[in-house]
């Protein structure tokens, strides 16, 4: 049974943003999936990268060491979108799935679940999930994440 | 006093490590460490299998998390229960603390001076301090052959303007370990100092972080020991000093017997270094054998001292030890 199924768009102003979605689970099921996809990835225009890679010298960087960091600037690319998601039951945190992969799909269940998910109770109620935006480099990233359960027999 | 060789900073494939704690446990064993702190990105969820590992490798495995968010990356201990990292704004990560606290953790900042957002997102810490105590510690080395990276220089530099304005607080090293993969470079290891109380051993060594009772190497393990009016006191603890013109005596022990032919360092005159909030207080030479060195301070003026040892690594000049403080009251 579907979920939550849900599109957006980010621009970097959404970096180190938060969005949550919440949802209910109404009936008991054997295994609740996600499935969540970002793109683009990466941010393949050079100068516009070089341009972040600078002012994060500068912020970040001492004064002194920045010269050749600047020179060597290269070696911080390709600049990378991340999105990471995060999971909330009815009664509290399931984890979180912290990674670069643009493209996961994921499975909660009693006994099991995909590697940073903890396994429990599908427990009826309001779930949320949280899209934390750690970074958004691209003029436009789009995102698409759906949820939904399985029942005992086609688990 | 038993010394635990231990990693403090790990990964797995419950966040962005490519390696499971069943990898990364035996990887530290063959590398000598006796314990590691399991220190996922946001999640808990690898500790599902922590006592079976802990019994088939032998290590000891401290429960932890790393705060991965958008203004700091803090690095979490010896907590049992989750604590929700995604509320924290960047004038409020005082309450943050005070929960992990809460739950009977540790809270340290990890690799505070990374460069941060978009190259490495939230890895610069820029939260807001308002009062230093609340801190455990810093992880001043961060990755390998720490100790020559200029972002590493300058968290030493932090911590130690931290203990000239009078905050006790402890520095760790953590490689912020991702996969298994063989680095010919120079490994740190925080060595704790284990107390004979109650608990596991994992419990003592968070209590000996919590303590300051530990001691960072690339190689050799350096302890000291502070003694005045007849009492001795560790790394960690607050020497009490009843007259300002009394000397403090202090028994600097550097053990070469560590992790053997896991770490090697160039035949060399070491220097060995008591530094305090006036600078260099202290040196001498040191070889290649264990032995133990005497100094004599003054009490007057000094409100901690640390134990460092400096030589040629891979052609550098560098630190290669240093010890917690002992602080002066």
């Amino acid at each position: 049974m579907m979920l939550l199924n849900v599109a957006g768009q980010l621009d970097p102003s959404d970096s180190k943003r938060h969005i949550t979605y919440g949802f209910q689970l109404d009936q008991p099921a054997a295994v609740m999936r996600i499935r969540f996809a970002y793109w683009p990835k990466l941010l393949e225009d050079d100068g516009q990268a070089m341009e972040f890679i600078m002012e994060s010298i500068d912020s970040y960087v001492a004064p002194e060491h920045q010269g050749p960091i600047r020179e060597g600037w290269r070696r911080y690319l390709p600049l990378k979108n991340l999105i990471t998601l995060s999971m909330d039951d009815p009664n509290g945190y399931r984890g979180a799935c912290h990674r670069h992969d643009a493209e996961q799909s994921l499975f909660l269940s009693e006994q099991e679940a995909s590697e940073g998910l903890m396994p429990g109770k599908l427990a009826l109620g309001e779930w949320n999930v949280m899209l934390s935006a750690h970074a958004v480099v691209t003029e436009r990233c789009s995102y698409d994440l759906s949820i939904w359960t399985e029942e005992a027999d086609t688990a | 006093m038993r010394w635990l060789a231990s990693e403090l900073h790990t990964h797995t494939l419950h966040s962005d490590g490519r390696q499971s704690l069943r990898e990364l446990a035996a990887g530290a064993a063959k590398l000598g460490f006796d314990c590691i702190a399991l220190t996922d990105h946001n999640t808990m969820s690898g500790l599902g299998e922590c006592e079976q590992v802990q019994q088939e490798t032998g290590i000891v495995i401290i429960p932890g998390m790393e705060w991965t968010t958008f203004y700091g990356h803090m690095v979490t201990m010896g907590l049992q229960n989750f604590v929700d990292w995604r509320k924290a704004g960047r004038s409020d990560i005082h309450e943050g603390i005070s929960m992990v606290h809460g739950q009977g953790g540790l809270a340290g900042m990890a690799h505070p001076f990374r460069i941060g957002s978009p190259v490495c997102t939230g890895c610069y810490w820029e939260y807001e301090i308002r009062d230093w105590n609340d801190l455990d510690y810093i992880e001043v080395w961060s990755g390998t052959f720490a100790s020559v990276k200029p972002e590493n220089q300058r968290a030493f530099a932090l911590w130690t303007e931290r203990l000239n304005a009078g905050i006790r607080i402890a520095a760790t090293s953590g490689r912020d370990w991702h996969e298994q993969k063989h680095t010919d470079e120079p490994l740190s290891v925080t060595y704790l100092g284990l107390d004979d109380e109650p608990g596991t051993i994992a419990q003592q060594a968070v209590r000996a972080l919590a303590q300051g009772r530990a001691s960072v190497t690339i190689g050799p393990v350096v302890t000291m020991e502070a003694e005045s009016g007849g009492t001795l006191y560790g790394i960690g603890e607050s020497v009490s000093v009843q007259n300002g013109a009394d000397l403090i005596h202090l028994h600097v022990k550097i053990d070469f017997s560590v992790r053997q032919t896991l770490w090697e360092l160039p035949e060399q005159d070491f220097s060995l270094k008591i530094t305090g909030n006036s600078g260099t207080l202290a040196q001498c030479a040191a070889g290649s054998t264990d032995q133990i060195y005497e100094f004599s301070i003054p009490a007057d003026g000094h409100i901690w001292a640390r134990a460092e040892l400096w030589g040629i690594v891979k052609g550098m000049r560098t630190m290669i030890a240093f010890t917690n403080a002992i602080y002066i009251s």
